[in-house]
């Protein structure tokens, strides 16, 4: 890629590369705020959805207890009004016909214990009839008690929630109790009620009461009256767990597994992540579409407007978009088109110009020859017709008639020959050329010519060798040494310098002469322009030629009194390897 | 095959059995009489272990100690030999030599029962486990050392000819043929087979067995033609099989177990005489039987007033009650299957009414007198129906006190049944003083029957003999 190219595609990435940052900054952060927000909103529904649930199993579980509670109440009551009572416990008194009342139902848990708390009838601990009670009130809370109850080959405790009433039987006092068991069964029922898991806890025994198998049973969960809510690792996994006193001693703990939680919210993150960067692939996709119609035509219109100024005037941009873009490369198009027609008009009137100044230069050229030419033929003419013009005058004047007559013919001849060369100047047939050495051998021809100039040289050591015509290189310092020797006809320094350039090889020629005006420095290399007499004026003009055939330049360094420089630039294309190298590298 | 029952020796079980069948008919409908043929089911929840010969300590086990096999001597309620396998004997050396016939009999496999079959049937009954066998070995010349096994010799046991056995005592005893009823000492033939009433026809499983009647059956062939025992979870598999006895309530047969509980005295807190003694008076035995035994009876003794009758006024474990807070601590009760769940929460009731922590845990019957714990409850039975043979049992359970085995000793050798008794007497309330058995009642087998199922009995030693058992048509 050229430079030009490079700056095309470098202003075009950059103003693709501006228009997708623009984007990824207007669609990144509302993307961001976007997943951010969803998956705050979400995990705070769910969060706050999960607390609920377990607020509700709390709030239920109270109220399930104090149903129980109630039943309980009522049950007890009636059973310590009506005769049934009297007829359980005259029942003991005959083998087995305790199954009477098991088989009543209502309570689950019943008992009557005597004045000296002695189970006299239990249908929940038949074992313990007769033998002191073993029920244990929960501290503060004398509505829940922690009852025996004959389980497998003994008896285990459970918590129930009691009611009792006073009674008499036999004449004595006693006190029918019942309720129901707040056991693992229970919690089992309301923990798949639920969908938490839910149990009781003593706080003043510290047990707990929950179903088979539930993490809450071994849980030492730190909740106080003024703390009953957290997160908990129980048993490996982490809980959400909330509290609530069913009495001072007595609480109901509901508790759901976070991981639960963080799977819901963790999939609502990935899924809005995943949404997130599928807008943010779709933008960026939209980014390049756009930014490439966008920067795509602007290119285009930067590239040809490069042309443009490189002097193409004929390529278009096909830009037919309907947009402001579209009008810009209309509006270019347009331009380059005037800028063409301008163009087209101005060399017109340049090859008109051109034309002029040519014939101009002919006619002034040939004039000069064609008037002594034609004085001497009238000179002549006006001998022969005189009459006593002696023979041997005549001759003498046609002597000196026809030589002036050759001579002016010889100068038109040369005219002519110059004019030919110019027109058909020779390609440059390139080989390794020692610039050094042209200069050497055509300051030799010039220093018989010099007169009272001195020519001075400071030729560079180690010059390379550069790919040149010698003879046409010759030919160009030819015509410079002469132009300076020729600006200096009173004497003055001519200086001849080489030396290796950054870009190449110059060759420098600088003369002591009056110098340029600002005019003829910038029509020094028109052809034909002239500032001596005689001069044809293409002299410089052959030489820019030379120079612009081998790719380098011409510089010229002028200003009245000060003399004048050219500098010769032969570009390093030019430069070639050294002949050693070169022979090396032809083998 | 001929039917006939000619010349069989039937004894009062017969009667026995038709009584108690017709005792336990639920339908009042007269039964006809005996018959041939018929299928009894007997469902049970635990497998049968093996078939070989063995002290039985399961239900399973009992059931098919008398079914499948024979001993050479059964013993009545005073363990007095009667006769089984060997028909009759005769003594000698003044009651030191003990010559068995025996009787016509073959094994399920067909070859006859031979005295030398009995021979071998004994020599490895004297070095099992059994307790009788323990006895037995102590009474024959050479019979330690060889129950040691550091002889092969017992020149006290020996097999004349094929129809006679020769025991040689030491001594003369009360009861030497006793131990030969123990189901350990059951006979079987050089290729393992037994000569019991029934004959099994599949390979012993977890499913159960099947055996049919067996013709060549020493007392003749049973009543019934089949047996089959089904253990619980096959019968639903079966689609349902309606079994004509099934385990877990009783119903057939006086009660015959001692529910015991067994103190570890070399336990806390029952390492102190004083807390087994406490342990011991707490259980109200009359509760226990009204209320959670169904057809139990209190038991103030360690055994049962038919093996031995107790003396008039027991010395010690009087029901009562005691201080609740007098225990304290954690009491681990292993508790065997077969005993009643009611009863064994009233006992566990009352133990925790002493102040303990109780934590009853079941154990298999089979394995609930082995097992480790401060105490063990199971529902015992006498390997041999024979009181002392029955105490010596016990002895082994209570740590082999050496005053009882002196005693017992002494017992055995006496042979004046009134002398015998009181010395008998004196081993149980000796056995009962130490209070690491606590006898509490005693417990009918946990078998029942349907109605017009005749002739099943249970045994002294809780084994059920089916052989002359009848189911109506």
């Amino acid at each position: 890629m050229n430079g030009a190219s490079r700056e095309s595609g470098h202003h075009g990435h950059g103003l693709r590369g501006r228009l997708l940052a623009a984007f990824v900054l207007v669609a990144v952060p509302p993307l961001l705020l976007f997943a951010v927000f969803v998956v705050a909103l979400v995990t705070a529904r769910l969060e706050r959805s999960a607390r609920q649930r377990v607020e509700q199993g709390l709030d239920a579980s109270r109220r399930r207890v104090a149903v129980l509670r109630a039943q309980a109440e009522e049950a007890v009551g009636a059973i310590a009004r009506e005769p049934a009572l009297t007829r359980w416990l005259a029942a003991e008194a005959v083998p087995n016909a305790a199954a009477d009342a098991a088989e009543r139902p209502g309570l689950p848990l019943v008992e009557v214990i005597d004045g000296s708390r002695r189970v006299l009838w239990s249908r929940h601990w038949r074992a313990g009839i007769g033998l002191p009670d073993r029920d244990r009130e929960v501290p503060g809370s004398p509505e829940f008690r922690w009852v025996t109850v004959g389980e497998g080959y003994g008896s285990a405790e459970r918590l129930a929630v009691m009611a009792s009433a006073a009674t008499t039987w036999a004449g004595a006092p006693v006190v029918v109790r019942g309720g129901f068991p707040l056991d693992g069964d229970l919690m089992a029922e309301w923990s798949d009620l639920m969908g938490a898991e839910v149990a009781l806890r003593d706080t003043a025994r510290g047990r707990w009461v929950a179903r088979p198998g539930s993490p809450l049973a071994a849980a030492d969960l730190p909740f106080t009256p003024a703390w009953h809510e957290g997160t908990s690792d129980l048993g490996g996994t982490l809980y959400r767990w909330s509290a609530a006193p069913l009495a001072p001693s007595v609480w109901v703990v509901a508790a759901m597994p976070h991981t639960l939680l963080s799977e819901v919210t963790g999939g609502v993150r990935w899924l809005t992540v995943a949404v997130a960067a599928l807008a943010l692939l779709a933008a960026l996709g939209t980014a390049l579409l756009l930014s490439g119609r966008i920067a795509g035509p602007v290119r285009a219109l930067a590239q040809r407007a490069r042309g443009v100024g490189a002097g193409d005037l004929e390529g278009s941009v096909a830009l037919e978009a309907p947009d402001e873009v579209g009008d810009l490369a209309r509006a270019f198009a347009a331009m380059t088109e005037e800028l063409r027609v301008s163009r087209e008009r101005l060399m017109q009137a340049e090859r008109v110009a051109a034309w002029r100044e040519m014939a101009r230069r002919l006619a002034h050229e040939l004039k000069n020859p064609i008037f002594p030419i034609q004085l001497s033929i009238e000179t002549l003419r006006r001998a022969l017709g005189q009459d006593g013009e002696d023979a041997a005058r005549f001759q003498a004047l046609f002597r000196e008639s026809s030589d002036t007559i050759l001579e002016e013919l010889g100068a038109l001849r040369a005219i002519v020959e110059e004019f030919s060369q110019f027109a058909r100047m020779p390609p440059p047939r390139l080989g390794p050329t020692d610039l050094n050495e042209v200069v050497e051998r055509v300051l030799s021809l010039y220093h018989a010519r010099a007169g009272s100039a001195r020519i001075e040289t400071a030729l560079g050591a180690r010059l390379p060798t550069v790919a040149a015509d010698r003879d046409l290189i010759a030919r160009a310092l030819g015509n410079l040494v002469a132009n300076a020797l020729e600006a200096m006809p009173e004497g003055g320094t001519l200086a001849v310098r080489t030396q290796a350039v950054p870009e190449g090889v110059a060759l420098e020629v600088s003369d002591t002469g009056p110098g340029l005006t600002e005019e003829q420095r910038t029509r020094l290399f028109t052809p034909y322009y002239t500032t001596k007499k005689g001069g044809t004026g293409l002299g410089l003009a052959i030489v820019q030629g030379i120079v612009s055939d081998h790719g380098g330049r011409i510089e010229v360094a002028s200003a009245p009194g000060t003399g004048t420089t050219f500098t010769l630039v032969l570009p390093r294309g030019a430069i070639i390897p050294s002949v050693e190298t070169r022979s090396h590298a032809d083998q | 095959m001929t039917r006939g029952r000619a010349g069989r020796a039937r004894p009062v079980w017969l009667a026995a059995a038709v009584v108690l069948g017709l005792a336990t008919a639920r339908v009042a409908r007269p039964a006809l009489g005996p018959r041939y043929g018929g299928e009894l089911r007997v469902a049970l929840a635990d497998p049968p272990a093996t078939l070989d010969p063995a002290v039985p300590h399961s239900l399973t086990q009992r059931l098919l100690s008398r079914l499948v096999h024979a001993t050479l001597v059964d013993v009545d309620e005073e363990g007095r030999p009667r006769p089984a396998l060997a028909q009759a004997w005769a003594t000698a050396a003044e009651g030191r030599e003990w010559t068995l016939r025996m009787a016509p009999a073959s094994f399920h496999d067909g070859a006859p029962v031979s005295a030398a079959d009995a021979l071998r049937a004994l020599r490895r009954f004297l070095r099992s486990d059994s307790v009788a066998a323990g006895r037995l070995s102590r009474g024959l010349d050479g019979g330690e050392a060889f129950r040691r096994g550091t002889t092969d010799a017992l020149p006290g046991l020996g097999a004349p000819d094929e129809n006679r056995l020769v025991l040689r005592f030491r001594r003369a005893g009360a009861l030497p043929l006793a131990p030969l009823s123990s189901p350990a000492a059951a006979v079987v033939s050089a290729r393992g087979s037994g000569a019991g009433p029934f004959a099994p026809t599949t390979p012993l499983s977890p499913r159960g067995l099947s055996a049919t009647a067996f013709g060549g059956h020493v007392a003749g062939r049973p009543f019934l033609d089949v047996v089959r025992l089904a253990v619980v979870p096959a019968l639903a598999a079966e689609g349902g099989l309606r079994a004509d006895v099934t385990a877990g309530a009783p119903g057939l047969g006086p009660a015959g177990g001692l529910l015991l509980l067994l103190l570890d005295p070399a336990a806390a807190p029952f390492h102190d005489p004083r807390a087994r003694r406490l342990a011991a008076a707490t259980v109200d035995r009359g509760e226990l039987r009204r209320h959670f035994l169904s057809g139990g009876e209190p038991a103030e003794v360690l055994l049962a007033p038919w093996l031995l009758p107790p003396a008039p006024k027991p010395s010690a474990g009087g029901p009562g009650r005691s201080d609740p807070t007098a225990l304290r601590g954690r009491l681990v009760l292993r508790v065997a299957s077969d005993v009643p769940p009611s009863a064994s929460q009233r006992i566990v009731a009352h133990l925790a009414a002493l102040g303990l922590d109780v934590q009853a845990s079941p154990a298999p019957a089979a394995a609930a007198l082995g097992a480790t714990g401060q105490a063990r409850l199971v529902v015992w039975y006498p390997e041999v129906a024979e009181a002392g043979l029955a105490l010596e049992e016990l002895a082994e359970l209570a740590g082999s006190p050496a005053e009882v085995h002196a005693v017992l000793d002494a017992a055995d050798a006496e042979r004046d049944a009134d002398r015998r008794r009181a010395d008998l007497l004196r081993a149980e309330e000796a056995l009962r003083d130490a209070h690491v058995l606590v006898p509490l009642a005693r417990v009918p087998l946990a078998l029942s029957s349907r109605p017009g199922v005749h002739g099943l009995r249970v045994t002294a030693s809780g084994t059920l003999a089916a052989e002359d058992a009848w189911i109506e048509p």
